[in-house]
């Protein structure tokens, strides 16, 4: 048995430090998840705290077929889509750099960063889609299962995704040649 | 990796999530508080050899008691059907006013005349609407 599998039976039997253990890992990537996907820092927190708890408290649904941050990113979707009604805060109201968790938590540079642009031209499924292939690596099927899509329509919004981001930073280059050569 | 996939990577790499001691102690105390719910297996019924026959031979009993009751009952007299008397149908005679169809011009011809008909509809639609706005 697996250190993973080994500290899933013993978080099912209510050992919370073998839990901890289990999502200490994976609490970073998700937070960082979190925090382009909420409308502040702290529906972020919230956010984590929500999925980390659900986690715990259903883990005996979890299905060992799946990987467990795919189980996970499912929950943590679930909660941001809870946090953030859509008739409360709007997506465009991100844009508000005071407000926005992910203009406050990117380090200073001097090209706008692609994840800021992607959340602006993508749609919140496209957009966690891009994420989960290419900041966590996760396979198409399993993306597809986290959004509760099928296999070809997350391929055919991956690469409209990627086509949008293409041209984003395509831009960003001929901006940056531009500017070199007055 | 192509540029894209790279540049993604590098920029999400530059997003700062530090979990605060705070957060992290908040989460630990909800923890706590929390007993993860045990999974909700199907408990299996046992019931006794005994049930089986005593269900069975209950349901063979009533199967037999439905027959005989069903054979045993007088059969009922048949209502006798009354005669309809048939009539003959009699269907009214329709005088038609009708005229053969005749193909005055080849058929091209017809067409253009439609057409040049439906020009001057529009024509007269735009006008009105010209008129009004």
């Amino acid at each position: 048995m697996s250190s993973e599998a080994t500290l899933i039976e013993a978080a099912r039997q209510g050992s919370v430090p073998a839990f901890t253990a289990l999502v200490r890992s994976y609490r970073e990537g998700l937070f960082r998840f979190l925090l382009t996907r909420a409308s502040s820092y702290a529906d972020a927190e919230d956010a984590l705290q929500d999925t980390l708890i659900n986690a715990y408290r259903y883990l005996h649904s979890y299905d060992s077929r799946w990987r467990f941050s795919t189980w996970l990113y499912r929950i943590a979707i679930n909660n941001v889509a809870k946090l953030r009604p859509a008739n409360t805060v709007e997506f465009t109201d991100l844009r508000d750099e005071g407000n926005d968790p992910l203009a406050f938590c990117i380090a200073a540079s001097d090209r706008e960063n692609l994840w800021q642009c992607a959340r602006r031209q993508l749609s919140d499924e496209v957009y966690t889609a891009m994420w989960l292939r290419y900041v966590e690596d996760m396979s198409v099927r399993d993306i597809a299962t986290v959004l509760e899509r099928s296999v070809s329509w997350t391929k055919v919004n991956l690469m409209r995704g990627r086509k949008i981001l293409d041209a984003e930073l395509g831009k960003d280059a001929t901006d940056d040649e531009s500017k070199a050569y007055g | 990796m192509d540029k894209l996939a790279k540049q993604l990577r590098d920029d999400a790499r530059q997003i700062d999530c530090a979990i605060s001691e705070e957060l992290d102690d908040r989460i630990n105390a909800s923890l706590q508080g929390i007993t993860p719910q045990a999974a909700h297996e199907p408990r299996a019924v046992s019931r006794p050899a005994w049930f089986w026959w005593a269900s069975s031979l209950t349901g063979v009993a009533a199967a037999v008691a439905v027959i005989l009751i069903v054979n045993l009952q007088a059969p009922e007299p048949q209502p006798v059907a009354a005669e309809r008397a048939v009539t003959p149908l009699v269907l009214p005679a329709i005088e038609w006013h009708t005229e053969a169809a005749v193909l005055t011009s080849p058929l091209e011809e017809e067409i253009e005349n439609l057409q040049s008909d439906l020009k001057k509809a529009e024509e007269a639609v735009k006008q009105d609407i010209d008129r009004l706005f």
